[in-house]
């Protein structure tokens, strides 16, 4: 009979915890519940897809455009391929963030986006005039910054001219990227349905991708575009070297461009207003948190826009500006790789593994 | 209390039906042998043990090192094939005790990989070892028929239900703090990534819900053992054992623990509901041709008493011991593990670790992925005892090296290790958890309570 007790006492507490929090006024009501596939939808409807579209227009765009210098070398036509070049490196800061699925699955961020690149191993293919671009050899001879080298060098314009083997070692390395990407676009039309449909927890979730890509992606422009050359790894030695685009010095660009991208993933909006890891931030009544990262990445972007000279010039003229900046850059990390995703409840990690 | 005869269970030695043991042995084995397979299968020798360059290892013994390449997968073998004796109860002793070895050695490798539900199966396999579950429906019993017996000690059966009953108790007791019961944190933060499940997933977002799964799981985790005991509650209790179980499979990564409890918790159940097991299996009747267990001498019962003793006092004390450290447990973490704390806490945290040069000053940002695999970066961000472990990583591939960058050259002598980690519990904004202004080298590994990390604010 001491059980009834019990049972009746478990019973009573069930109901004081039903009826304390039935009186509390919940605020969840007065707003619409968030949705995780809106959000996947509108990424990849809005954001993701477009994004792929434009960056393979953008190396058509530079093929041709390559293709017209060669039958007719000028200097104003160099211009053209370097400015179609930058536009499609720009691209590339959006799309090298969706690291999963057909870009994970080709390799594509890391034949396209690997830098400093390898100038004596271009130079020795140049050499050779024989050369597989897809070996373990030339992950460094190849992508946008074997490009940012073969289209900047000095005296580049005489070399493209002049050098057959130079100048078709350019075009294979442009149309590397092109035709390797026409798989990964094309890949993702029926990606697409998988990736908005995929809203569980699991660590191979689409969410759960996105999430960790986004962070991966963030600290990846902190270390590689920043902190190395900075010389945040080498005892405060700074390495010019790593530089990317170096030859071009349009590396604090890429890194603002770097940096709205992911602003653009984080507010889930391009054009149109949409939902991203904000509006999920809002629905979990973390406005504040929410408000910070989206005015750090505009802190940041602000910051790279006092920059007038190139990474190389500021870093010997600059530096306690270019560190001010990497502070801005290194706060938010813990924005958005503690804070934000423990208030997701994703698990930052790439292995599928029991937790208790 | 509820018609439970508490009486019965105060005589250790009386002679009971021995078939609920031989049931237990069997789908312990069976379970061990699913679990193992499910190990191997999901490739994570190769992730846990194969591919990291570090490991984590416990206090006192770290000496405990990963065989040398595929050699790693023997222990896994003998897994696999000592569970499959178990079963058939073949070699039973040594059998339980190659299982209990194998399955230690590998969770005492790396700490990065400690689950509650590992150290369960570790304790359960040591109790097998002294069990005499080989006693019928054996191949033990063809080999060396005198072993046969229906009958066994209480006691044998009861130390298994007393583990059970410390698994539930004590993870109930773990949930009698503020956040789980007053913010419903963690569960308010994993029940809502579970929005768009089918049917439920609309509730999942409200916060009531988050407070019925926090109060319902405590009250479940303290109470359900006494109604497992109880002969007139115990099918119901059982009803709500799987109902349990079933959600937290399936919307918590927590592998097989769940099936593990289902299963085990058939302990509870009556002689007559094992007995109608055991006719099933055995085909003919079990019971017969069989010979009553020996009287034990009276010295034997005083050692087996003595053990049992210690070994019930020292699981009592153990889930205790963080009452001897100031601080907060979740934060601090000391006196944590070891103490049926399951699915208790969210902790992320991020870890910039610095090297530096004691000669010229200068500090280098070290890349944890240089040394660590993502899951160990992920545990030791937030356990202060990894994060001593790992100062010292980071120190001894330092120490003596000649760094070259650029025209600079440094010879790295007696580095200090900095960091500065921040860390986010339940749901928090992230606090600062450990300051850079410590030298983590010059902190001694120890069980003694740990002063530099920064206290937690509510």
């Amino acid at each position: 009979m001491r059980l009834k007790r019990i049972s009746s006492i478990y019973l009573s507490l069930a109901a004081v915890v039903l009826l304390s929090f039935s009186c509390k006024p919940d605020p969840t009501d007065t707003m619409p519940a968030f949705d995780k596939s809106e959000l996947l939808n509108n990424i990849a409807n809005n954001i993701i897809v477009p994004a792929l579209n434009d960056f393979e227009a953008d190396l058509n765009s530079l093929e041709s455009s390559f293709i017209a210098f060669q039958a007719n070398p000028t200097q104003l036509n160099l211009d053209i391929v370097r400015e179609d070049w930058k536009a499609a490196y720009i691209q590339w800061q959006m799309v090298k963030i969706f690291d999963f699925g057909p870009i994970r699955d080709n390799g594509f961020k890391g034949s396209t986006g690997t830098y400093p690149t390898d100038s004596t191993q271009v130079n020795t293919n140049i050499s050779n005039g024989s050369y597989v671009l897809g070996s373990v050899d030339n992950v460094d001879a190849i992508g946008f910054s074997a490009l940012d080298y073969l289209l900047y060098r000095t005296n580049a314009l005489s070399d493209l001219t002049t050098n057959s083997n130079y100048s078709q070692y350019t075009l294979d390395v442009i149309q590397k990227m092109k035709s390797e990407f026409a798989t990964v676009n094309a890949q993702w039309v029926s990606y697409k349905s998988t990736f908005i449909a995929s809203t569980g927890t699991e660590t191979t979730s689409a969410f759960s991708l996105l999430v960790n890509e986004f962070n991966r992606d963030y600290e990846l422009a902190k270390n590689a575009k920043l902190g190395i050359p900075l010389g945040k790894q080498s005892l405060d030695i700074q390495l010019p070297e790593y530089i990317e685009a170096r030859h071009s010095g349009i590396s604090l660009e890429l890194l603002q461009e770097n940096m709205r991208a992911l602003r653009i993933v984080y507010l889930g909006d391009n054009t149109s207003s949409g939902q991203g890891f904000y509006n999920y931030l809002i629905q979990l009544e973390r406005s504040t948190l929410a408000e910070n990262i989206n005015s750090r990445f505009g802190q940041i972007i602000n910051k790279i826009e006092t920059f007038n000279g190139s990474l190389e010039e500021e870093m010997v003229v600059n530096v306690s500006e270019l560190n001010t900046l990497y502070s801005l850059i290194e706060g938010q990390v813990i924005n958005i790789k503690t804070d934000m995703t423990s208030a997701f409840g994703v698990l930052i990690t790439y292995q599928d593994n029991d937790g208790d | 209390m509820m018609g439970i005869n508490v009486t019965k269970y105060l005589s250790p030695f009386k002679e009971v039906s021995i078939a609920p043991l031989i049931v237990f042995r069997i789908i312990f084995g069976a379970l061990m042998f699913l679990g193992t397979l499910r190990f191997i299968s999901k490739g994570w020798i190769e992730q846990l043990y194969i591919a990291p360059k570090h490991y984590f290892g416990y206090l006192g013994f770290e000496w405990v090192k990963p065989f040398e390449g595929d050699l790693i997968y023997l222990p896994f073998i003998l897994l696999l094939i000592s569970s499959v004796f178990i079963i058939l109860g073949l070699f039973y002793r040594v059998s339980a005790f190659t299982f209990f070895l194998c399955f230690t050695y590998v969770e005492l490798l790396d700490k990065s990989n400690y689950l509650n539900h590992y150290y369960f199966v570790s304790l359960m396999a040591l109790i097998m070892v002294f069990l005499p579950a080989n006693k019928n429906l054996s191949l033990d019993i063809k080999i060396w028929p005198k072993l046969k017996s229906i009958v066994t000690k209480q006691w044998t059966i009861n130390l298994i239900k007393f583990q059970l009953a410390m698994v539930y108790i004590f993870a109930g007791i773990a949930k009698l703090n503020s956040d789980w019961l007053f913010d419903a944190q963690p569960l308010k933060v994993w029940l809502q990534a579970h929005h768009n499940i089918p049917l439920v997933g609309s509730l999942m977002q409200e916060e009531w819900l988050a407070y019925i799964f926090s109060w319902t799981g405590c009250l479940y985790d303290l109470f359900i053992v006494f109604f497992l005991l109880s002969n007139r509650f115990r099918p119901f209790a059982y009803f709500f054992v799987v109902f349990f179980h079933i959600v937290t499979w399936y919307l918590f990564p927590i592998g097989v623990f769940p099936w593990v409890m289902i299963f085990s918790t058939l302990i509870f159940f009556s002689v007559q509901f094992h007995e109608r097991i055991l006719d099933a299996l055995s085909r003919t009747n079990w019971r017969v041709n069989s010979i009553t267990q020996y009287e034990s001498s009276s010295n034997k019962r005083k050692l087996i008493f003595t053990l049992l003793s210690i070994y019930i006092a020292v699981q009592l004390l153990v889930p205790f011991r963080y009452i001897l450290y100031p601080g907060d447990l979740f934060w601090n973490e000391e006196g944590f593990r070891f103490s049926w704390r399951v699915m208790l806490m969210h902790k992320e945290g991020h870890a910039t670790f610095y090297l530096v040069d004691p000669k010229t000053g200068r500090e280098s940002e070290i890349d944890n992925s240089d040394f660590l695999t993502q899951t160990q970066e992920d545990q030791m961000a937030t356990q202060p005892d990894m994060i001593l472990q790992y100062a010292q990583i980071i120190k001894t591939h330092y120490d003596g090296k000649t760094l070259h960058y650029g025209n600079h050259t440094f010879l790295i002598e007696n580095p200090e290790i900095r960091a500065k980690i921040y860390v986010s519990l339940n749901g928090r904004p992230s606090q600062l958890f450990v300051d850079k202004n410590h030298d983590l080298t010059q902190l001694k590994y120890n069980l003694y309570h740990r002063t530099w990390i920064e206290p937690f604010k509510k």
